[in-house]
């Protein structure tokens, strides 16, 4: 009972508060509060948003897990950006260039994409346990260089195919990609939220379940106490890297395999860093990152209902930047709140016992 | 419970009363309705277990907290104290368990520092402290760094420093946790001569022998409130603990041997090298060989290496030389030199660090969640790369009823326990993986009485069955009493043995100190093996190191790994 | 610690000795027309390749242009921006002033305008399409290739509504394309540079490394070599290909301008939307010229404060375009659109105003004469 007030009484606040402080912002600038929540609300019930909404969520699900199992031993993997923009251009060459039987093949370029996207990550693991350096320089430089290798493997001279102004790898063949799940003129669901979906448990179970999640969360909970319950914080931070950049490597196949077949200079980027979000949102546990990719995405796409109302859109960039700050915030105070009325609780439940302690004792 | 007047003081004016003390924290009582008499020119010396409140009372009284309820009086007058700085215009000093000096300021700096309105910074403040350095038992130059002092001069500069700022009621917080016997001997020698003089002290303790020794009266704190007031020459210590516990202690001295002559552990010719790249070596050649049934005993003044030592057996740190052996399956002798923690942990030792917040806990995770860690690669918690939460549970449970963990289940926090009651798990976690050998760093480090009597008799009852025990600790009567073989170490090298049978508290002092090494074995006059000390602190960054980590931390505070 | 201060200082003496050339630069500009002994390429104006003739008489013939008799007040325009929106001074700009001219000459009924965010996935520009045209907006006009998905995805879905692409060629019933010839526009500012350069060496600075930023490069290219093939040219792109933030970053123009101008180049020609900003304050600084882009930038607000360096600018007539396009919509004469906005139809261009041009016009309308009579022709590719 009050593990599901301290797990859900937090963001619920912070959105209220966020709410609150958004309205407020809307009454400053003269719009009407009521018109704008109203329109994101009503958004919900439009078939086509819902369906963009979820399709969103997916790859924030996914981008969410890749950087909280970073988080999970407090490493801060900001190169999520980078791992899986790299890991989407290796694998849309990959999966345009083979010709394979359908499942084999999607299941062939998921592999790749999570390969490729744990190789990139490397580079920082090896970096930071052989050399000491943080992962939060490294990866950002990395990023950097993602973008440079993308632009460079996707040009015409390279694997890149021009349309008209736009560039993008040769289109993944029929067998290559991921079927959706269609709801007519309301769009297709992306089928890859089933792998997200699969992704989650597989999150939640290593987690909680595994020798190698409990090693994990000690290590992020007290390195030393880790170490000395031998986990090898060396060990640990490789592994870790690894897997989150190749959760990372699927970011982009939701849309690769779902949608647009190819990727390309349009591409979106910036998905690695609504993971870092999303990850604090959901507090790193995996039904709160669904909801938080959820709430992100549903957000996102009020940008667009909001501007079509004549309402400015960044009251929604207003609105995510509160929702997380004040989701830590609510999440540090319920905490220590917990804490305090646990120990509380257990100074009680023993205070029946030293009561005769208290008489006893002469001289 | 009763109420005994000491006799001897019981004419003279109260220098301080506290009547119906009451301090509330968020979900604790930490004071409630305490109630203090300290007359002027006594020795009051105020015991009680971890968390029995002495440090929040003595707080309020340095004005540090304000308390929820209850009066303060001193020298017969009300006062209210808003901060510190109010208790010491009443005159009331504090000496802070943790020194409270800037190791890079001269002796004389120290002591002026934030005080130069007094007797501002010239002839007359040095007069000044010349005066209270001779009535306090400073005998150091005045002009020296404070870093080239040991901790018994460290301790003397903050008597001044308090008396410098007009003290006339001295608050002494554990003073003697830092101190070797010695030491603590000097500083009586002095507190006596001061209170000659008219200071008044009031000694926070929880050393029993040294209260009976100092003290003019004992106020025994309990569960935040007091239990009553004693003459301490009148009542035995273990009256006195019997009185802070609330209940019959068991009786420590039951001694028959269990060595028995198969090894366990051996270390050969163990050296570590320092992390700072020099020549230095934190461990200098260690070789001895612990057996199935014996406690062996590391004695040593901290920051001697013995971190070091157990860190190196247990394979968080890499020896530059030397082997580790421990008996495998077979009863042979295995080198443990390239196995990891997990694996070391896989062959059999058990491991209860001298700092459990940090090694030994997951604060915030639950108890069984807290059975996990060291044993997650093991039967029963592994089923191979899968965690059986069930055994888990169950195991936790099981332990918390056999050392008496004292919790309402094994879903709270590890943080909501006291720190005794942490310690008790961890103890209990360490045993229940059935270790050939027990690294055991502290074992009783900040924990009550009750949990350290009942520490001690698992660790006996263990010894019983053929366990094998390296045990460091800071307090002698625990090396002597659970020892059956105890070695000095001093500057990363073992430089004696001793028989626990034999032996007294004062001789180990000695040796830890180096002093017995001195061959002309004249008594050592008061003052005089501080001062060696202090010479060889000057002579070896290493033992300066000790001077300055020698934070023998009793309340929830330890002193960090370095 | 020593080290990088060591590495700071070599830094500190390499800015300096640039601030040097720099000055020395500015002492030859105020100087007699420098014709000086320094000797080399290096600090020389181009010598220049004989242009081809211009024109008689070379009047601009837009009259075409205006709103005539055609009533478009039955029409609800609906204007997706790319990521910048209505402030960019540029592109985006261009096509709001060509629904403003819609609506203040032809009565547009009702127009609205939606933008898009820096990072936004497809289905975001996606519903900001669908959105308008369930509205009843008709025609929805996106402006940018980064619509270029989202037109052939949501323009099926709605047969009724008339879509236009700025910047990209789509099939489609119900789609037309409002595509430009920026490298004819691009040569001329190549030609103009290169007639400006006093050191005979120009330089290029692109937003983000795309096809379409690469025609305006080989355009200029080409003209600057025509005009003076001896000519030194600097290349940059701010971000590769897939990071759109080279259109919106005028720090990094301003970086990348900076170094172009300390290599030497005293006249720049940016492509680079609103990152173009920095490039002028850049040419300002060093007391160099600029090119601007898309629309006359002279005379944009935002830029008075640096509009004494823009020499000219490449018009890319997108208000015209749109306004075109809005104008045949209601007259529901489609056909009539230009494949192609070419320097043969006055979509592509450049601009006069601020007169640093006007005693070259003989010459640049020479060479535009060539280029639409088919005698130069223009590569959209970088060599």
């Amino acid at each position: 009972m009050s593990v599901l007030r301290t797990r859900l009484l937090p963001p619920v606040l912070a959105i209220a508060f966020a709410i609150l402080l958004c309205s407020i912002a809307l009454v400053i600038s003269g719009a009407n509060p009521f018109a704008a929540m109203g329109a994101m609300a009503g958004q919900l019930f439009e078939g086509t948003t819902a369906v963009d909404t979820i399709n969103s969520a997916t790859v924030y699900y996914l981008v969410g897990l890749a950087v909280a199992i970073g988080f999970q031993m407090n490493l801060f993997n900001i190169g999520v950006e980078g791992q899986y923009r790299f890991a989407a251009i290796v694998a849309a060459i990959v999966g345009g260039a083979l010709n394979l039987p359908p499942v084999l093949h999607a299941f062939v370029i998921i592999v790749v994409a999570a390969l490729a996207g744990a190789a990139y990550a490397t580079i920082p693991a090896v970096l930071k346990v052989t050399r000491g350096v943080h992962e939060v320089i490294s990866t950002i430089m990395l990023n950097s260089i993602a973008g440079g290798l993308v632009a460079y493997l996707v040009s015409v001279d390279q694997f890149g195919v021009q349309q008209g102004n736009s560039v993008s790898t040769e289109p993944i063949p029929a067998s290559g990609q991921i079927p959706g799940i269609s709801f007519g003129a309301a769009g297709t669901i992306f089928g890859f939220v089933v792998i997200a979906g699969l992704l989650g448990f597989g999150y939640w179970f290593l987690l909680t379940r595994t020798r190698f999640g409990f090693e994990l969360r000690a290590s992020g909970l007290s390195p030393t106490a880790a170490a000395a319950g031998g986990v090898s914080a060396k060990k640990m931070t490789v592994i870790t890297l690894l897997v989150s950049g190749a959760v990372a490597g699927l970011v982009a196949m939701p849309e690769l395999l779902g949608r647009d077949y190819a990727y390309g200079i349009n591409s979106t980027t910036g998905y690695g860093f609504t993971g870092i979000a999303v990850a604090l949102l959901g507090r790193n546990h995996p039904a709160g990152i669904a909801f938080g990719a959820l709430l992100w995405a549903w957000l996102d796409k009020s940008a667009v209902s909001l501007d079509n109302i004549g309402i400015p859109k960044e009251i929604t960039t207003i609105m995510q930047g509160t929702i997380v700050l004040s989701v830590v915030v609510a999440y540090e105070i319920v905490r220590r709140a917990e804490l305090a009325a646990e120990q509380r609780r257990v100074g009680r439940a023993l205070a029946t016992e030293p009561a005769s302690v208290r008489e006893g004792g002469t001289l | 419970m009763s109420e005994s007047t000491p006799d001897g003081v019981q004419d003279t004016p109260a220098a301080v009363v506290l009547s119906g003390i009451t301090k509330r924290f968020p979900g604790v009582v930490a004071n409630d309705d305490v109630n203090l008499t300290v007359r002027e020119g006594e020795v009051h010396a105020v015991c009680g277990e971890n968390g029995a409140g002495k440090s929040t009372l003595m707080k309020i009284l340095y004005g540090m907290q304000p308390p929820d309820e209850g009066t303060i009086e001193v020298a017969g007058e009300r006062v209210q104290f808003r901060g510190p700085q109010d208790a010491i215009r009443a005159g009331i000093g504090m000496v802070h368990q943790h020194f409270m000096l800037a190791d890079n300021l001269t002796v004389r700096e120290n002591v002026l520092l934030g005080a130069e309105s007094l007797h501002g910074i010239g002839s007359a403040a040095r007069k000044r402290i010349a005066e209270l350095a001779e009535s306090s038992g400073l005998r150091v130059n005045p002009d020296i760094p404070l870093e080239r002092l040991g901790v018994a001069d460290r301790q003397r500069v903050e008597i001044v420093k308090v008396l410098y700022r007009g003290a006339r009621i001295v608050i002494l917080d554990e003073p003697t946790a830092v101190l070797v016997p010695q030491e603590v001997d000097d500083l009586f020698e002095t507190v006596r001569r001061m209170q000659a003089q008219g200071y008044t002290f009031i000694f926070i303790s929880h050393k029993l022998d040294e209260v009976r020794e100092i003290a003019d009266s004992v106020t025994v704190l309990r569960r935040g409130t007091t239990v009553g007031t004693a003459d301490p020459k009148r009542i035995s210590s273990r009256e006195l603990a019997e009185l802070m516990v609330g209940s019959q202690l068991p009786n420590p001295e039951t001694r028959e041997s269990t060595v028995t002559s198969t090894a366990v552990l051996r270390l050969s010719g163990l050296s570590l090298a320092a992390d700072d790249g020099s020549e230095r070596r934190v461990l200098d050649d260690i070789s001895f060989t612990v057996h199935a049934g014996e406690v062996l005993g590391i004695a040593g003044v901290e920051g001697n290496g013995q971190t070091e030592l157990v860190e190196t057996i247990m394979g968080l740190r890499k020896a530059s030389a030397g082997r580790i052996e421990l008996s495998g399956a077979d009863g042979e002798l295995v080198d443990l030199g390239h196995a990891n923690t997990r694996q070391r942990r896989e062959a059999g030792i058990g491991y209860i660090p001298e700092d459990r917040s940090r090694y030994g806990l997951l604060l915030t995770e639950s108890l069984w969640t807290n059975r996990i860690l060291g044993q997650q690669s093991r039967p029963p918690i592994a089923k191979g790369q899968l965690i059986d939460r069930e055994a888990a549970r169950s195991s936790a449970v099981e332990i918390v009823e056999d050392y008496d963990v004292r919790t309402p289940n094994v879903d709270v926090a590890a943080a909501s326990l006291s720190g005794g009651n942490q310690q008790k798990f961890i103890v209990g976690r360490e045993l229940s993986g059935n270790p050939a050998l027990l690294v055991a760093a502290h074992p009783t480090r900040g924990v009550d009485v009750g949990a350290q009597a009942l520490i001690w008799e698992q660790l006996r009852a263990a010894r019983r069955q053929g366990l094998a025990v390296l045990l460091v600790s800071a307090d002698l009567d625990e090396l002597i009493g659970l020892s059956d073989s105890i070695r000095v170490m001093l500057r990363g090298r073992l430089v004696s043995e001793a028989d626990p049978s034999t032996v007294t508290p004062s001789e180990l002092g000695e040796a830890m100190t180096g002093v017995s090494e001195i061959h002309d074995a004249v008594e050592p006059a008061a003052g005089a093996a501080t001062e060696n000390d202090t010479d060889d602190a000057a002579d070896t960054g290493e033992a300066a190191d000790t001077a300055t980590d020698e934070h023998a931390a009793d309340d929830d505070t330890q002193g960090g790994k370095r | 610690m020593r080290r990088s201060r060591g590495a700071f200082a070599s830094r500190l003496a390499a800015i300096s000795f640039v601030g040097v050339l720099a000055l020395a630069g500015c002492a030859k500009d105020t100087g007699d027309g420098g014709d000086n002994a320094s000797g080399g390429g290096q600090g020389q104006p181009c010598e220049l390749a004989d242009p081809p003739a211009a024109p008689q008489g070379s009047e601009s013939n837009t009259e075409e242009n205006d709103g005539g008799d055609v009533d478009a007040s039955d029409l609800k325009v609906g204007l997706a921006f790319d990521v910048g929106g209505r402030g960019d001074a540029s592109f985006n700009d261009a096509a709001a002033a060509g629904v403003d001219r819609a609506e203040e000459e032809l009565g547009v009924a009702d127009s609205k305008e939606t933008t898009a965010a820096a990072t936004e996935s497809e289905d975001a520009k996606m519903s900001r399409l669908r959105q308008m045209a369930t509205d009843g907006f008709n025609p929805v006009i996106a402006v940018g290739f980064a619509y270029a998905e989202s037109v052939k995805k949501v323009a099926p879905q709605f047969p009724d509504t008339q879509f236009a692409i700025v910047d990209e060629s789509l099939d489609g019933d119900n789609v037309t394309s409002l595509v430009f010839a920026e490298e004819q526009g691009s040569f001329l500012a190549g030609v103009a540079a290169a007639y400006k350069s006093e050191n005979c060496h120009v330089g290029f600075v692109g937003g983000v490394n795309t096809p379409l930023i690469q025609k305006f490069e080989a355009g200029f290219i080409q003209g600057a070599k025509a005009a003076a093939p001896d000519i030194e040219i600097e290349r940059d792109y701010l971000t590769p290909a897939g990071d759109l933030s080279g259109f919106n970053d005028p720090n990094k123009g301003n970086v990348k301008a900076a170094g172009q101008l300390n290599s030497g180049a005293d006249v720049l020609f940016h492509a680079a939307g609103a990152s173009g900003k920095g490039v002028f304050q850049a040419a300002k600084s060093k007391d160099a010229l600029a090119i601007g882009v898309d629309s006359d930038q002279y005379k944009d607000k935002t830029l008075a404060d640096t509009k004494d360096v823009i020499m000219t600018s490449m018009i890319k007539e997108v208000d015209v375009a749109v306004f075109d396009f809005i104008k045949a919509m209601a007259a529901d004469d489609l056909d009539s659109l230009p494949e192609r906005f070419d320097l043969a139809v006055n979509g592509v261009g450049y601009s006069t105003s601020g007169g640093k041009v006007d005693d070259i016009t003989e010459q640049l309308d020479g060479y535009k004469q060539a280029i639409i009579e088919g005698d130069i022709k223009v590569s959209d590719k970088p060599e």
